[in-house]
């Protein structure tokens, strides 16, 4: 049996995947049965439209097919790791109402459908029972940045009449109004300071495993990639305070992370203290930077998907009282879970033979290149960073054994083979990067784009973009990179980008 | 690749692939049973230490053995080179790592026999060998960082080895924050290295530095060393590492990771010898270190902390000759303490048997070996310096108040306020239907 031809155009795939977890998501809420088992197929939909659709994008043009990819496995991963309590259909329907607005917002070529995407990804969130009306700041938060993104893109569509995103490229739609809404709108999404109290009373107060999808959207760093950068080149000048604010946010939650001792907060503290970095590696406009950060909003994203998971399993084992201000001693009734626990949370912070590590190499060398100063910060924020998860995980899973546990608290087996599944990724992603994700991050489109974009700019007003064009060159040079002799490249001078 | 080649990739990577298929096995919940894993242990360590022996018997007649892998990762211009290169400054290191490591590994098989943790010990004791042999095979300091790295993490892991104790635990807490604090100066002088000359690489050639670019790198790198040497001011994480198993303590506190940060700066000596500030200090840091090591170490009540101490003597003064550019003397020094060390260390525990045996032997005790130079002292500055001993040079006592305190001050405070701008912090989460004290009994799978 042959499988008609239609089946594999972008349009369809990329509806499929947006349709499934939205028709699921309406089932479960008739028929509120097998929430699980639905959650699963529609998102395992999403999983197989979205590989068919990296698949068949054209070399280089791969990004938001590859984040695509990325998203509905972080889906069907959190959704087969759901706790049994958890699973319910109203919080499966949410779950599913986020996957498919997320997807829409990563496929999206349009400006209005973008918004409808950011909007419906954050209704979940607006009941009352997920976001308690009491932590106001979540909601303040998410309503401002709807209302912020709203604002510029009315106002972009109301001076241009295009909402196409491709035809109003490098034209900075709307000047200076719609670039600072865009900057709110990521500023409140992303957490970065001043607003980054929120994501940690998201954590706390909010369906653990949810408010990890929610904030592993990184729809901040998407309005970055996918709106800022190519919008708005003429903003040189403006667009390093988006990345100093990051660098800021990044010390501040690290310094605030240290005396921390409820663990949801603290593990969204150091999700959003190492996803702030994100932002700074865009902006640095140099191939490792932007490399680094998209390869670290893949890290950021797994573990941190991971490890909330694995404190809910905790909580749900042990009771909801976690604390890390003494020992609790679960390791030794949860070997497994504390073994994967300890990898992703150092893959996070950058343990050499994970993914983390190659990220925040690139991600801090193309910081630094740009910003020498505040690009110190960076390694200065990750050490703590570091040391704060360490005080967590010891104090989770070392000390004096419990007692009075009569059952199995260790990994179940549908748990232990996502965990499995998502420590491999961290580990061989770390051991084998070029063949895995950064041969494939660095073709992206979006960072060609940006290079060129700014270097057209750089060109038109007489400054020399020979540096950016080098990168822009090397970029496409990586992948072969495993065959050329090493003195060769010992003996290249990285230029980066000075500006 | 020539043998030589293949050789010294083998010596290099076998214990991370016996560390990686194991930690996998567990995982899928197969157990392999003492006797596997020390045998399997001993014959990766003896075809290792051959293998080194070949690779210095090839290094007698040729300058080093170097193997390039490519780049483990590569973006525009920047490149992470996986070259393995042993030459005369690390082959001594690398044949102590690969022989201690097979040691450490067949006393371990009956030190820990039917101890719980017998096969974590002996995957985080691959873990380590495959770290420190990366380090010292080491032909970049971007891969010298990724082996000093895992030696770093694999050291904290066996401090919190007896993990249901929480002094250990909260020991190792303390090791990896001076580790982390200090290795940041290792990621800024590699990054410096690539901004200046365009590559951290010594296989073929040192970096080329000059002039304060030259100095700044030497301080970065002399921050890593530093801490990972416990020079002062960061002695005081040595005596807390001690909280773990004995052949630990043996090969990373009496061989192996103390004397990394004298590779490092062993390594740097090219551009060591070009800065005279950098040079002093070091002086300055060894002598100050040898001098507190062996004060405290005369104050020290349990044998492992006497020994981490008479170490750190050792260990500061081999910064002394690094600092005056007397590079082979520090290589045998460090060889001859390491060896020695590590064999006072193995015999720790059963001091007390070993000297009850010299009593029975001479039929009676001891006979005093002469007096202390303290002695010659005032007694009053005697008091105060026993004092100052005993809280091991009050160094811990520093950081902790001026340090750690204040940061953990403006995060309490910042906590407050970010408290106080809620206006509840009771609130009912929707995934908890019902609160259960973690100390309580269990409430069943999910």
């Amino acid at each position: 049996m042959t499988v008609p031809g239609w089946v594999f155009r972008s349009s369809v795939l990329t509806g499929a995947s947006v349709a499934a977890p939205w028709l699921a998501a309406i089932v479960l809420l008739v028929s509120r049965r097998q929430a699980r088992v639905v959650g699963c197929i529609a998102a395992l939909l999403s999983v197989i439209a979205s590989t068919a659709l990296v698949s068949r994008a054209p070399q280089g043009e791969s990004l938001y097919e590859t984040l695509m990819l990325l998203f509905s496995c972080l889906t069907f991963g959190a959704i087969v790791l759901l706790p049994r309590r958890d699973a319910e259909a109203e919080t499966m329907a949410g779950i599913l109402v986020l996957l498919g607005s997320t997807l829409l917002a990563y496929s999206t070529g349009n400006l209005l459908v973008l918004l409808g995407a950011w909007i419906l990804s954050i209704l979940p969130f607006l009941r009352a029972s997920w976001l308690c009306s009491r932590k106001w700041r979540p909601m303040v938060a998410l309503l401002s940045s709807s209302l912020a993104i709203a604002l510029a893109i009315g106002f972009i569509i109301a001076r241009t009449g295009v909402s196409s995103i491709s035809h109003l490229k490098g034209q900075s739609p709307g000047g200076a109004v719609a670039f600072t809404l865009l900057i709110v709108a990521a500023i409140f999404r992303k957490g970065i300071i001043p607003a980054q109290a929120w994501v940690a009373d998201a954590a706390e107060s909010g369906p653990l495993v949810p408010a990890a999808l929610l904030l592993n959207g990184h729809f901040g760093a998407l309005l970055v990639v996918k709106l800022i950068v190519p919008l708005f080149p003429e903003t040189d000048r403006l667009f390093p305070v988006l990345s100093y604010l990051a660098i800021a946010t990044a010390v501040f939650v690290a310094i605030r992370a240290l005396a921390e001792n409820s663990p949801r907060r603290l593990l969204a503290f150091l999700a959003l203290s190492q996803s702030a970095c994100i932002l700074s590696g865009l902006e640095s406009r140099t191939a490792e930077g932007i490399t680094g950060a998209l390869v670290h909003w893949v890290v950021v994203a797994v573990s941190t998907v991971g490890l909330f998971g694995i404190l809910r399993l905790l909580e749900v084992r042990f009771g909801e009282n976690l604390s890390a201000s003494k020992h609790l001693g679960l390791a030794e009734h949860a070997p497994r879970l504390a073994v994967s626990f300890v990898i992703l949370g150092l893959a996070l912070v950058g343990l050499p033979g994970t993914l983390g590590f190659c990220s925040l190499d690139l991600l801090i060398q193309g910081t630094l290149t740009t910003h020498p100063l505040t690009g110190l910060l960076l390694p200065i924020a990750t050490a703590m960073n570091a040391v704060s998860f360490f005080r967590l995980f010891s104090r989770l899973f070392l000390g004096k054994r419990r007692t009075g546990f009569t059952v199995m608290a260790d990994a179940l087996p549908r748990e232990r083979w996502i965990l499995a599944g998502i420590v491999l990724f961290v580990v061989l992603g770390g051991l084998f990067p070029n063949a895995t994700v950064i041969e494939h991050s660095s073709e992206v489109d979006v960072v060609d784009e940006a290079i060129r974009t700014f270097d057209n700019l750089n060109r038109s007003t007489g400054n020399s973009g020979n540096n950016l064009s080098m990168n822009a060159r090397h970029l496409h040079l990586s992948a072969t990179s495993m065959d050329a002799p090493e003195v060769e490249h010992a003996q290249q001078r990285p230029t980066g980008v000075h500006r | 690749m020539n043998a030589f080649q293949d050789i010294l990739v083998f010596v290099v990577v076998a214990p991370g692939v016996i560390f990686g298929l194991f930690s996998l096995l567990w995982l899928l919940d197969w157990v392999p049973s003492e006797r596997l894993m020390s045998s399997i242990t001993g014959v990766t360590f003896s075809a290792s230490t051959a293998g080194v022996a070949a690779l210095i018997w090839k290094i007698g007649s040729a300058s080093n053995v170097s193997v390039s892998l490519g780049n483990w990762f590569a973006v525009g211009n920047y490149h992470f080179p996986l070259v393995l290169m042993v030459d005369r400054l690390s082959v001594p290191f690398v044949a102590l790592a690969a022989v201690l490591s097979g040691l450490i590994g067949q006393f371990s098989a009956t030190y820990l026999h039917r101890e719980s943790g017998f096969l974590r010990f002996f995957l985080l004791l691959h873990l380590f060998a495959f770290g420190s042999l990366l380090a010292f095979a080491a032909g970049s300091f971007d891969l010298l960082a990724a082996g000093w790295e895992i030696v770093g993490i694999t050291s904290v892991l066996l401090i919190g080895f007896f993990h249901q104790r929480s002094a250990p635990v909260e020991n190792g807490l303390y090791v990896f924050g001076i580790y982390r604090a200090c290795d940041i100066g290792l990621l800024v002088g590699i990054f410096a290295m690539y901004h200046w000359a365009g590559t951290a690489s010594f296989a073929s050639g040192f970096p080329t530095l000059t002039g304060a670019r030259a100095v700044i790198v030497c301080l970065v790198l002399l921050l890593a060393a530093s801490g990972k040497a416990a020079q002062v001011p960061f002695s005081g994480w040595l005596p807390r590492a001690m909280e773990g198993p004995t052949p630990s303590s043996a090969i990373f506190y009496g061989a192996i990771s103390i004397h990394a940060g004298a590779y490092l700066l062993l390594r740097a000596q090219p551009l060591l010898a070009q800065s005279w500030l950098a040079s002093t200090l070091v002086i300055l840091i060894g002598a100050t270190t040898a001098i507190h090591g062996t004060i405290v170490g005369r104050a020290s009540a349990d044998a492992k902390t006497s020994l981490a101490y008479a170490t750190l003597t050792q260990v500061g003064i081999i910064f002394i000759e690094i600092g005056l550019g007397w590079r082979w003397l520090a290589v045998a020094h460090i060889l001859g303490n390491a060896t020695v060390r590590t064999m006072q260390y193995l015999r720790a525990p059963s001091m007390l048997h070993d000297y009850h045996q010299m009593h029975s032997a001479v039929g009676g005790e001891l006979s005093p070996t002469g007096t202390q130079i303290e002695e010659m002292l005032p007694e009053r500055f005697q008091l105060w310096l026993y004092r100052w001993a005993l809280d091991r040079g009050h160094l811990d006592t520093i950081l902790e108040r001026w340090v750690i305190a204040p940061l953990l001050q403006v995060s309490a405070y910042l906590s407050r306020r970010d408290r106080a701008r809620t206006l509840s912090t009771t609130t009912i989460r929707p995934d908890r239907p019902a609160p259960v004290s973690v100390a309580g009994p269990a409430q069943g799978g999910d």
